[in-house]
């Protein structure tokens, strides 16, 4: 018998010369209530950004009608995301935005609320930043008709990639881009779920302007402004939605 | 199954979306073919006609959740749940997600892995959707289709852009059926027949 050894990705597969194929057969799935994922919160305390760089600064400085405001948005979103005392250690409050994802509408209205602020700014790129930047970043690319590209951890992509350092609380740590991704005259975005010390935007943004591309805007769902994260973009604009 | 085999032969998309991965040889180490998919999202018609033929077959078929396996099935379930209206659910590598998840280890070749997910992110009952972008062997998907099921939910399918019949005929694994959009491309390879 013929068989074809191949290797596929990092796993093994034998292929036999012959297939046969069934077709697909859907069971369908018992129709049950589901009850809302808990989610425990504390709002998130409202520093007072610029404006127009947070959506519920520009909610409120703009004269869009409609009863799904901004504001209205912005609420569902803050109430959404989940806050985790002390992960990955003691003192540090995680934003946990996997509860967001569980809330269709709120996780909609987030893309919502960055595809409204893009689609018209002739963004050619959404850089996303592993791995939550991956949730948010291709629907945001999809929508405005834009490039996605991701930003990984060392050693993921394949091919020749460029790397940026960038530092830690303790040590550094590098991201890549594929070489060729992006050229010269690309307007992008950068997208993480969260900016912090703005360490990992920083490198993203660096990695761009390396190749020549134009960093629009950086653009998170959440920022901690305690960490001063939007100072260390320098002259690069933040938007957020929860700060 | 083939989605070409299975309603969309001749669909002109089908042959845009396997032209827009590239294969980049000896990745990660001597002998391994990788299917990259970085290149099928440079390309947005591509990219939107790969969720596009997902989101046309699953929309009516009550799913609630919709599982993406990290990292590269982030970039795939996220837009196919936001068109169907399901919830997103991450399955992740070990101490990722913070808060109570539940683990399933898995056999590499040498070596095992694991995956995790939230407790209470899915309920009993729910139909859930597993998405990657890459069905080689089965283990990692295995693994996932553990998880849910030790939720209680019922998986319905899983959805991957690129893969192969897990034996000879066999598009089931534990039970599941499997829905692939191409097959890996074998560009450069010598055959060992």
């Amino acid at each position: 018998m013929n068989s074809l050894k191949i290797f596929l990705n990092s796993d093994v597969v034998i292929l036999n010369s012959q297939r046969s194929f069934s077709s697909g057969n859907f069971v369908n799935p018992l129709k049950l209530p589901s009850p809302s994922f808990p989610t425990k919160y504390h709002s998130i305390s409202a520093s007072t950004p610029p404006l127009t760089t947070t959506a519920a600064a520009a909610a409120a400085s703009s004269h869009m009608a409609g009863p799904t405001s901004d504001d209205d948005r912005i609420s569902r979103i803050t109430s959404a995301i989940r806050v985790i005392p002390d992960f990955p250690k003691p003192g540090i409050l995680f934003q946990d935005i996997t509860t967001l994802l569980l809330d269709p509408v709120a996780f909609k209205d987030t893309i919502d609320l960055f595809v409204e602020r893009y689609k018209d700014k002739d963004i050619s790129v959404v850089a996303g930043v592993e791995a939550r930047g991956f949730i948010f970043g291709p629907p945001i690319a999809l929508a405005i008709g834009a490039k996605f590209v991701p930003m990984r951890k060392p050693n993921k992509l394949p091919g020749p990639v460029i790397s940026e350092e960038y530092s830690l609380e303790y040590g550094t740590d590098k991201i890549e881009m594929h070489v060729g991704a992006v050229q010269t005259g690309d307007r992008a975005l950068v997208i993480d779920d969260l900016i912090a010390t703005g360490g990992t935007l920083c490198a993203a943004i660096n990695l761009l302007e390396r190749v020549g591309a134009q960093v629009v805007e950086c653009a998170c769902v959440i920022e901690l402004p305690e960490l001063k994260g939007r100072d260390r973009l320098g002259d690069k604009p933040l938007f957020v939605l929860v700060s | 199954m083939f989605a070409e085999e299975n309603g969309l032969h001749g669909d002109p998309r089908i042959k845009a979306i396997s032209d827009a991965i590239r294969v980049v040889p000896h990745f990660p180490k001597p002998g391994i073919m990788f299917q990259d998919i970085t290149t099928l999202l440079l390309d947005p018609k591509a990219f939107r006609y790969t969720v596009d033929i997902f989101v046309d077959r699953y929309r009516d078929k009550n799913i609630s959740v919709v599982a993406g396996v990290e990292a590269r099935g982030f970039i795939f379930g996220p837009p196919i749940a936001l068109a169907i209206g399901a919830k997103f659910v991450p399955l992740r590598k070990p101490r990722k997600l913070p808060g109570e998840v539940i683990s399933e280890a898995y056999v590499l070749e040498y070596g095992t892995d694991c995956l995790e997910m939230h407790v209470g992110a899915v309920q009993p009952g729910e139909s859930v959707l597993i998405v990657d972008d890459l069905v080689a062997t089965g283990g990692t998907l295995s693994a996932a289709i553990r998880l849910l099921e030790r939720a209680g939910a019922e998986v319905v399918e899983c959805a991957c852009v690129i893969g192969l019949p897990l034996v000879k005929g066999n598009w089931r694994l534990n039970g599941v059926p499997l829905y692939v959009l191409v097959e890996p491309r074998l560009d450069d390879l010598e055959c060992t027949l």
